[in-house]
């Protein structure tokens, strides 16, 4: 069995790689939502100026391909005598791409929030900064569960881009690039690979199930 | 606060809860009010009604500054609406307001729909608040509810919430936009009676609602509005009987002998 063979006798690399990328996801996830939050709240808020930011934000990084995003926050950056280092050059660009998308997402289950949610709220007392924050984004957030799981499950896959450009961070792709470098055994070896993307994105899916069982608003 | 008391805006409210004063408001190019005058006593329970599209929702809606009006002046408890500010807020917290759709939180529990604005606005604790939560929930009749989420009320339970929910701020006044309009019949009464003991208990209300019944048995003064003006008002029975313009005899031929 020369597929098990590859896995036992490299494993300590995979293992390695494994949990670099899952670093990788679990920082750049936490920047999405977190500055995805925030990017939506932007958007939602009724000051003008503070609406244009949040359009800006959301345009200038859904319309970059992640790899020119990668290349700038880290060689560019780099360049200009920032030196951030790989590792939050990576999730930062990542981070900040997928926020973009975290954004308009919840952004679109704010507006699924019916007007008397808003008005029910603003009667109790509440100013519209906590309209948002106690009433509006709680069910925002729960209405787009399923479609940010299908986000998070892409920012997972797309964390290999990381490791195929920011030659720094040792991530599962990184580290079946080397494997294979050393053994040619390139089909075991990315096998391997896909296996590990696949443990993720599989425990991905079946968090943001529980989270839809749990927090979905039965409406 | 401080200010309570002096000041040109109680001399316009001259002791009354709330008072309009030639209130006008537009849609565009509709005008939906027109210097419309209103005073509420303190205690008193007003229904207000009228044909469908005559104004009466948008009229309620001004009072809590869901919408803003385009000139005239709202006074509630001697201070202008208009001049409030931030201290809208302040002043919403005052005054309850029940929605034809319930409007309930569907993310929180009965509870939490309950407890929400006293924890987080008047700053009581979590039990004090839940406390009071029960009692309400008592009061409008369905205490075993308060675990329960909205979806697994019927229409009239979730007014009833909404109702408690409101009534938990302590407010001064109860406006209520057509509370049984999306109810099915047999849900109507159970909505009806807690609006009746709470006018009874002395609540200042104004009712939007077509339920003449209701007009005739709780309420003080009926206040009929027709294309965005006050056609008349007076004592419900007397409107009933008796109703001086033509625009009024009709509208009551209409509800009454349908």
């Amino acid at each position: 069995m020369q597929l098990w063979q590859v896995l036992i006798d490299n494993f300590p690399r995979f293992r390695d790689g494994f949990l670099v990328t899952c670093q990788l996801v679990g920082v750049s996830f936490v920047i999405a939502l977190g500055v995805g939050l925030v990017i939506a709240g932007l958007r939602v808020q009724p000051l003008r100026s503070l609406k244009w930011v949040g359009a800006v934000y959301v345009e200038f990084f859904r319309n970059i391909p992640l790899l020119v995003l990668l290349f700038i926050s880290f060689a560019g950056l780099r360049r200009a005598g920032i030196n951030i280092g790989a590792f939050a050059a990576g999730t930062g660009a990542l981070g900040l791409y997928t926020a973009a998308y975290v954004a308009e997402t919840v952004r679109s289950g704010v507006f699924a929030v019916g007007r008397g949610q808003v008005e029910a709220s603003l009667s109790i007392g509440f100013t519209y900064p906590q309209t948002l924050r106690r009433v509006v984004l709680p069910q925002a957030v729960r209405t787009v569960i399923p479609p940010l799981g299908n986000i998070t499950i892409a920012m997972i896959k797309n964390s290999a881009i990381i490791g195929a450009v920011l030659a720094i961070a040792q991530d599962i792709l990184k580290e079946a690039r080397l494997i294979n470098a050393r053994t040619f055994q390139t089909n075991e070896v990315f096998f391997w690979a896909a296996i590990g993307y696949l443990i993720l994105t599989v425990t991905a899916t079946v968090a943001v199930r529980y989270l839809e069982r749990r927090l979905v608003i039965r409406r | 606060m401080g200010a309570e008391g002096t000041g040109p805006n109680v001399a316009a409210s001259n002791g009354h809860l709330v008072v309009l004063d030639k209130v006008t408001k537009s849609f565009g190019a509709t005008t939906v009010l027109t210097e419309i005058d209103l005073a509420v006593s303190k205690g008193e329970a007003i229904v207000v009604a009228g044909p469908s599209g005559s104004g009466k929702s948008t009229m309620l809606r001004c009072i809590n500054a869901l919408e803003t009006i385009d000139s005239g002046e709202i006074f509630f408890d001697g201070k202008a609406i208009s001049a409030a500010g931030k201290g809208i807020y302040r002043l919403r917290a005052e005054i309850g307001m029940v929605f034809q759709q319930f409007n309930l939180f569907p993310h929180k529990s009965v509870l939490q729909n309950i407890t929400l604005g006293p924890t987080e606005i008047r700053e009581l604790s979590r039990k004090d608040a839940e406390d009071r939560a029960r009692k309400l929930l008592e009061r409008v009749g369905i205490p075993e509810k308060a675990d329960a989420y909205p979806v697994d009320l019927s229409g009239g339970q979730q007014q009833r919430v909404a109702i408690a929910r409101a009534l938990a701020m302590e407010p001064k006044l109860m406006l209520f936009d057509e509370p049984t309009s999306a109810l099915d019949p047999e849900m109507i009464r159970e909505v009806l009676d807690v609006m009746r003991d709470l006018a009874r208990s002395g609540m200042t209300m104004i009712v939007v609602t077509h339920e003449m019944g209701f007009a005739r048995e709780v309420c003080d003064r009926l206040v009929f509005i027709d294309e965005g003006a006050i056609v008349e008002q007076g004592p419900p029975e007397e409107f009933f009987k008796s109703a001086q313009s033509e625009r009024a005899r009709d509208f009551v031929d209409k509800i009454i002998h349908h």
